[in-house]
């Protein structure tokens, strides 16, 4: 171990050094931050007009709810249950455009639902939400406390509000939320890419250069591969904490000065506030959970790292020269863009069978996992996200074990093409 | 010190080593022969452990080589490599960090053998920046850095010019008389008679022969002695009438020769000497012992004939 240390160290300031990691540094959280604002920009700039039904029966909301200034949405109290189907197809509402469902159970699930005919923008989303969201507070912090409705808000659980398409109600494709756990899925595979190739280059420049006798002629091809896996996998990971630092810094300029309107208190307090919310900037800046969503961001980064990196080290090992092995590396590739599918896909069906199998799928857990945190699992669900670390665990340290014989086996073989059949040979060799 | 015993290694269905053992001792400096791919290499790289033999054993000291005992090993490959962008100083420090040495223990050889070759500005120098030679010279320092008991060398001298295959030289004479083993796999064979106590040559994955240097080229020699003359060629040819036979001769100047000759009949050295007294005037005489290129080229032709007519 203490070798394998060694050689991590001898790596990390290998990376640390260059001068495409200071750039990487700079360019990749810049490139976010640049992207961010301009979602920011964007989100707010969509402009829709609606109509909407609120369905209370028991007349929970009293027929109040606030509403905007420039009348983007406009509100109905009907004090009764419409069914979905009637919604959608019964002409005395057909000039309304969400149904908003408030049964009994909102009070104490803070679960509510709407049926809309076409799908709300990021504006009107959060809109429909806020207003909901701040009547319900108003009820909530009336009726079982005797706080004040600000005091009442710093201790609120929040709404969850459910869209659903009223032609299609199964269809359960997911909110914004979900597109930050793709993005964290995503950022894991680019990291996972960027630096699995630096070890695919780092082992066939060892080899072309021929100091790779020289090491394995002191420590165990696996000692060499593990400190070569190890020390890339903590320059990336020191790489990704620059980003993060450069993220929140940018985003807390950003909030304190560009955006710093949407986070006055007086506005968000006052009782006739009409904020014309942002989602994207509400999503980044309050309900991202950043500290559950960077821990296993981490968990998921580390042990995915380690999964992918051994296959990087093996094609690494096996290649006879620093060009060869490209037929190899594609399929590897594909593997890494197939797994960013499946986020997009258990984006648009959390619950298919489908998506189950991606979420224990060693090759794709990484990023559906992030995509399931950031939609929320289930009651009683949360247990699985483990199955699929230990699955994926299990898988890398395999991986590891079957890349680790083509390292020791592959690695002195040089100026050769690559061939299935001497891989093959070299897996079955002591 | 180091005993290879009925080493057989193939590749695929090549035999890279076949049977092949070897002792060498304490303290000595042991020269492995062998024309290209011969099989020396992957006999080094089983010694190094970097490659499994299918059968056979290698013992260190007495023990079955073990992992561990590659710390006590110094190993300097034919095909050297360095990190191009590291440092000589962090280059070495890695190197014998990964040999077992403290950080500062190697720091301290390292001062110690930059002083020895008198390139104490090369230290922060990085490898890119130096010479092909120089590149060597580092190469040489980081497989000796950790003062291994047996050092193994694979071509040492390749690369260097020399001047710097003397002073290697005269580090190997000076290692083995503080009672370091090495190694030394090589096709100079001016090099092999220079420093060499002991050779082994390998040809087609076996070895062929074994034995001190002196006491090989004693065992081939076939009775020819130099003579260094001036004088008269036809003087000379004269003397030697009918007790001797001249084999060869080499023309130095105008009356200046070496003449290879060969006894006939009961003749020896000393009545070839009377002989010519009075007829050239002798500057020098020798036993004629055949050179190890001689030795290996005739071993290996025997050896490719013999296999041809198998």
């Amino acid at each position: 171990m203490r070798n394998s240390w060694i050689i991590a160290q001898r790596e990390l300031w290998e990376r640390i050094g260059s001068r495409s990691f200071l750039v990487m540094a700079l360019i990749g959280p810049l490139l976010v931050l640049s992207m961010t604002y301009l979602l920011f920009v964007l989100g707010g700039n969509e402009q829709q007009q609606w109509k909407v039904l609120i369905a209370d029966p028991k007349e929970i909301m009293d027929n109040k709810i606030m509403s905007n200034k420039d009348r983007a949405v406009e509100y109905s109290f009907i004090a009764k249950y419409v069914e979905i189907e009637e919604f959608a197809n019964d002409p005395q509402y057909k000039s309304f455009d969400a149904l908003i469902e408030v049964n009994e159970k909102v009070l104490t699930n803070k679960v509510g639902f709407v049926f809309y005919r076409e799908k709300p923008s990021m504006n009107m989303s959060i809109n429909l939400r806020y207003h909901v969201e701040r009547r319900l507070e108003e009820i909530l912090a009336e009726e079982f406390t005797d706080l004040s409705q600000a005091d009442f808000r710093k201790i609120k659980q929040p709404l969850t509000l459910n869209f659903h398409n009223v032609y299609d109600p199964t269809d359960s494709a997911s909110d914004l939320g979900g597109w930050v756990g793709l993005f964290f899925g995503a950022v894991i595979f680019v990291f996972i890419f960027l630096f699995g190739m630096t070890i695919l280059r780092s082992v066939s420049r060892e080899k072309s250069n021929r100091i790779v006798e020289l090491l394995v002629s002191t420590v165990h091809p696996r000692t060499l591969m593990l400190g070569k896996i190890i020390g890339i996998g903590l320059a990336a990971f020191l790489q990704f904490l620059l980003w993060l630092t450069v993220i929140a810094i940018g985003l807390y300029f950003m909030r304190e000065t560009i955006f710093v309107d949407l986070y006055d208190a007086s506005n968000i307090t006052a009782a006739n506030a009409s904020q014309d919310y942002n989602e994207f900037v509400e999503l980044v800046f309050s309900r991202i959970q950043y500290t559950n969503m960077l821990l296993y961001f981490f968990l998921f980064f580390t042990v995915g790292y380690l999964f992918y990196g051994a296959f990087f080290a093996a094609l690494g090992a096996v290649t006879g020269s620093e060009s060869d092995g490209q037929q190899f590396l594609l399929p590897l590739i594909a593997l890494l863009l197939f797994a960013l599918y499946a986020g997009y896909y258990a984006l648009n069906n959390p619950d298919s069978s489908l998506t189950t199998f991606y979420h224990y799928f060693p090759f794709t857990s990484p990023v559906v996992v992030m995509v399931k945190l950031a939609t929320g699992y289930g009651e009683g669900q949360g247990y699985t996200l483990y199955i699929s670390l230990i699955i994926l665990l299990l898988s890398a340290f395999v991986v590891l074990a079957i890349a680790g014989r083509l390292y020791k086996n592959g690695l002195l073989q040089f100026g050769h093409a690559v061939r299935l059949r001497q891989i093959i040979q070299w897996l079955k060799m002591k | 010190m180091l005993e290879v015993q009925q080493l057989t290694k193939r590749f695929q269905r090549k035999a890279a080593l076949d049977n092949v053992s070897l002792s060498l001792r304490t303290g000595e400096i042991f020269g492995l022969l062998g024309p290209n791919g011969a099989g020396k290499t992957t006999l080094i790289r089983v010694i190094n452990r970097i490659v499994e033999p299918d059968s056979g054993h290698v013992r260190f000291k007495g023990d079955l080589l073990q992992q561990k005992h590659l710390l006590s090993i110094g190993y300097l490959p034919e095909e050297r490599g360095l990190y191009r962008n590291m440092t000589v100083e962090a280059h070495a420090l890695f190197l014998g960090m990964l040999r077992g040495m403290t950080k500062n223990d190697a720091r301290q050889a390292l001062q110690y053998w930059l002083e020895r070759f008198d390139i104490q500005d090369w230290r922060k120098k990085r490898i890119d920046e130096l010479s092909k030679g120089m590149a060597q010279k580092v190469q040489f320092i980081c497989a000796v850095l950790h003062e291994p008991e047996l050092l193994i060398l694979d071509e040492p001298f390749s690369g260097f010019d020399p001047v710097n295959v003397e002073l290697i030289k005269q580090e190997l004479i000076e290692m083995k008389a503080k009672g370091k083993t090495i190694l030394i796999s090589t096709h100079n064979m001016k090099s092999v008679e220079e420093i060499c106590d002991r050779v082994a040559l390998i040809h087609q994955s076996k070895k062929i022969m074994e034995g001190s240097v002196t006491a090989l080229q004693e065992s081939a020699k076939t009775g020819e002695y130099a003579v260094k003359f001036r004088g008269s060629m036809i003087a000379f040819v004269n003397a030697l009438w009918t007790g001797f036979e001249l084999i060869d001769k080499e023309i130095l100047g105008d009356d200046r020769f070496v003449a290879r000759v060969k006894m006939r009949g009961d003749n020896n050295f000393e009545d070839l000497l009377r002989t010519l007294i009075g007829q050239v005037k002798i500057e020098a005489a020798w036993e004629v012992l055949p050179s190890m290129q001689e030795l290996f080229i005739e071993a290996v032709s025997e050896k490719q004939t013999g296999t041809t007519e198998a």
